[in-house]
């Protein structure tokens, strides 16, 4: 707590030094996340829309992965919304 | 490292977005197992939307249930 009483934080001339970092910080969280939900996406709409792999993907298994990727989107903000709408 | 305690704050913030979007994540991941069990169509149906919201809040309530249970010892 006592941290925030040093006021060297303008004078000292590193804000842009800390300011680029924690960008860079955001900014590798972000893929992080993004990351982790493709390969969440991808084994759930995997599991869901190819259920005997052929030689290829057929017509109906593309279209039910790419309604599937938009339903598990809709169902994130589905759960994020009654997590955080109803309890608080 | 200089503005320690700026970027401390920077953390705890992210550490909590961290925390949220896990916990979003897996609760997604369980209520999806649990309510979508046809193929999915271009749109939920009513009963997939409540059953993924139900979902949602009965994991909340049942986490509250448990750690009651364990302050009980």
């Amino acid at each position: 707590m006592d941290s925030f009483s040093s006021p060297s934080m303008s004078s000292s001339g590193s804000p842009a030094n800390t300011e680029a970092l924690m960008d860079q910080i955001k900014a590798q969280l972000a893929q992080a996340y993004a990351q982790e939900f493709l390969e969440t996406v991808g084994n759930k709409c995997f599991a869901k829309c190819v259920t005997k792999p052929g030689s290829s993907l057929s017509g109906s298994e593309s279209s039910c992965i790419s309604r599937c990727v938009d339903r598990y989107i809709e169902a994130t903000g589905i759960v994020s919304r009654a997590l955080f709408s109803s309890t608080r | 490292m200089e503005n320690s305690a700026e970027m401390q704050r920077f953390i705890e913030q992210e550490q909590q977005k961290a925390m949220v979007s896990e916990m979003v994540g897996k609760l997604t991941s369980v209520c999806w197992d649990k309510c979508i069990t046809s193929t999915p169509g271009s749109k939920f149906s009513s009963g997939e939307t409540t059953c993924l919201n139900n979902c949602a809040q009965r994991f909340l309530d049942m986490s509250v249930i448990i750690a009651k249970r364990f302050e009980m010892q």
